[in-house]
């Protein structure tokens, strides 16, 4: 934990995008936890300002309201610095300080504390080793141990999301931190690109392209840049859904007649058909504990979600009965729910179902919300929606009380996927 | 040529319960104390079924498009029109639609042909609908009458959407759309390897507003011919 240097360095086949992207916070948490985080000391000898993006983090959850700054300057970077009845005296409850150390061998040293004013006494502190192009990743790690220890659900401002960006005629797989920043194109070509999906461990992303004039699955590993065909059968091949293992896909395919629910392996091998309708069966998702998968199929004339058993055993069970529109489940990472786009008066909107009880919830109000996708601690659902006529990402929290817009500066950006801890982030929240 | 159609379907369910009576001796064979086995079979019967099913379907679709064909028939015989508001059906070629003097000659030229409905290459839907209307009967008449005039030709059917709801669900909806072409043309006698089918989803609009005049546009399939040579 001393020493935090491994951050998903991506090698990636394109140079980064001139898309920067925009995330404007609407509406905020009904309670929100009071913070205050004061400028790093040595942070501003470099672009990347730590404090900044913390405090942007914090902020855009809609989980915190940060706090004045004060006027002691100069800002105490260590514990032995803080003036806690001054802090006190601001109406301070929790102060966030740190420093960045330039090493002799080039690497930086990010420390960081923080300290509960009452009690006058540390909350938490970590020191990370890094270099220099780190320091956004490690501000984001910082930003999700407060998260962490003020709410008590895992943050998620370190990880990754993918998109699809349309400028003219180009088709752009983009991959960017979670608030949008640093977006890098993954892959481009001229004809469309949609259903991207991460690969539990966040090293590959599925998706369905149409540069051979068809719709074919492709598997692209985001850290080397390598692509290979998954599955590429007579007719259509598209929406990949990931195992939670990584070991599987499931995917829509017509080579048999209508589009069909198949299982086959990441390599591409072990084709099985699970689904067996004269209807069309497509947006697998499967369960978080692999047993069941959700999809949407019109075989009682309507598109409705369905969820079966991955081993086939038993019949599909119809999980929504409302309205006549219902497409794109996706479960929460708890499973005890699922997200998914219902059409009601002519607008498609983001849901929220509960599996055990059947209560669904209307999360957004836009006209033509589609593609939802969960954070991976289940607080936040990105998705796609219109926007004067132009695509855009947007969040909406799990209750519906806070949401984000994010927008590309040029282009139609659509097609969110939202990627998974890492490895080392599921082992530190479980601890 | 209606004779020649049915007889043709008859050869492929033939065929089709043939492979299925091979199916059922294999699952005969299989151990039925295996668990694992007897999971596989349960699958296998539940696919033999759904094929089963399948064909079935089928072959009530060919009854009642029969049925339809031979109620259209009398009725149009007693009134002389066709009724419009009725379900889409197709009829067997009369021979009017395209002249004769088509099937002969440079293709190429005939597709161009002034006022013929052979210009007409796009068949449009309702919003999650799939049939086809009515109205562009004639349109997939004429073509199929062009492509048994000339079995080397080969057409794609592009399936599209328009871009409300769901991007996978409205790729396999545009998937059923040009099914829906391909299959019309293939009873009216059109060789199953001329028509290939592909969706395009909502990816590929032809029109970009947010309202129902450019989601009509959008809602379509396009007979494409290959190698047709541009203007």
């Amino acid at each position: 934990m001393q020493c935090w240097a491994v951050v998903a360095m991506m090698v990636l086949g394109h140079a980064a995008s001139h898309a920067q992207i925009n995330i404007d916070l609407i509406g905020g948490g009904a309670q929100q936890i009071p913070i205050t985080v004061l400028p790093f000391g040595g942070e501003d000898r470099f672009t990347q300002r730590v404090s900044q993006v913390v405090s942007a983090d914090l902020a855009r959850s809609g989980m915190f309201r940060l706090g004045s700054q004060g006027s002691v300057r100069p800002f105490p970077s260590e514990a032995s610095e803080v003036d806690y009845r001054y802090w006190k005296n601001e109406g301070t409850q929790t102060l966030v300080i740190g420093r960045v150390i330039e090493r002799a061998d080039g690497t930086l040293e990010v420390r960081f504390r923080m300290m509960d004013v009452a009690r006058q006494s540390q909350v938490l502190g970590y020191a990370f080793t890094v270099s220099v192009t780190q320091l956004r990743v490690t501000a984001h790690k910082i930003a999700d141990l407060i998260y962490e220890k003020l709410t008590g659900d895992v943050g998620v401002f370190a990880t990754k999301i993918c998109y699809v960006v349309k400028s003219g005629e180009t088709f752009e797989l983009q991959v960017a931190d979670a608030d949008g920043f640093k977006p890098q194109v993954v892959h481009r070509y001229k004809e469309p690109i949609i259903s991207p999906q991460w690969s539990p461990d966040g090293s590959r992303i599925a998706y369905v392209s149409f540069e051979e004039k068809k719709p074919i699955v492709y598997v692209l590993n985001v850290f080397n840049g390598t692509r290979k065909v998954l599955a590429s059968f007579e007719g259509s091949n598209s929406a990949p859904a990931w195992s939670p293992d990584g070991m599987r896909l499931a995917v829509t395919l017509t080579k048999d007649g209508t589009s069909q629910i198949y299982l086959l392996n990441a390599d591409g091998g072990s084709l099985s058909r699970i689904t067996y309708s004269q209807s069309i069966d497509t947006e697998p998702n499967f369960s978080p504990d692999g047993r069941y998968v959700m999809f949407t199929s019109d075989r009682a004339g309507s598109p409705q979600i369905y969820r079966m058993a991955v081993d086939g055993s038993g019949d599909p069970e119809r999980m929504t009965f409302e309205g006549g529109y219902n497409v794109t489940p996706r479960h929460s990472p708890d499973g005890k729910s699922f997200v998914f786009i219902h059409r009601s008066e002519g607008r498609f909107n983001v849901a929220l179902q509960d599996i055990a009880s059947r209560q669904v919830q209307l999360l957004t109000t836009g006209s033509f919300d589609q593609s939802p996708t969960f954070a991976p601690n289940g607080k936040l659902i990105l998705y796609a929606s219109l926007l004067r006529g132009r695509g855009i990402l947007a969040a909406v929290s799990s209750d519906g009380r806070i949401k984000q817009r994010i927008t590309a500066q040029a282009g139609d950006i659509r097609e969110p996927a939202w990627g998974p801890l890492l490895n080392n982030r599921r082992k530190e929240s479980e601890q | 040529m209606r004779h020649a159609t049915f007889a043709l379907l008859l050869v492929f369910f033939l065929a089709a319960c043939a492979s299925q009576g091979q199916q059922g001796a294999e699952i005969e064979q299989r151990d039925l104390f295996d668990q694992q086995q007897a999971q596989r079979r349960a699958q296998e019967e539940a696919k033999a079924k759904a094929e089963a099913e399948k064909q079935a379907q089928i072959l009530r679709e060919q009854e009642e498009l029969k049925r339809q064909l031979e109620e259209q028939q009398r009725r149009q015989a007693q009134t002389g029109r066709v009724p419009g508001d009725e379900q889409p059906v197709i009829r067997p070629i009369t021979g009017t639609t395209v002249g004769e003097a088509q099937l002969r000659g440079d293709p190429w030229t005939q597709l161009k042909e002034p006022g013929s409905l052979l210009g007409q290459r796009s068949v449009y839907y309702d919003f999650d609908r799939y049939d086809i209307k009515e109205e562009y009967v004639p349109l997939i008449e004429a073509h199929s009458k062009f492509l048994v005039g000339h079995p080397d030709l080969k057409m794609v059917v592009q399936g599209n959407c328009d871009e409300r709801g769901s991007r996978e669900y409205n790729l396999a909806l545009g998937q059923r759309r040009a099914d829906s072409v391909k299959r019309a043309m293939v009873l009216l006698g059109v060789g199953d390897k001329q028509v290939e089918t592909v969706s395009f989803g909502a990816e590929k609009p032809v029109a970009f507003g947010q309202d129902e005049e450019s989601w009509a546009k959008n809602r379509r399939s396009d007979i494409v011919y290959l190698n047709e040579p541009q203007q």
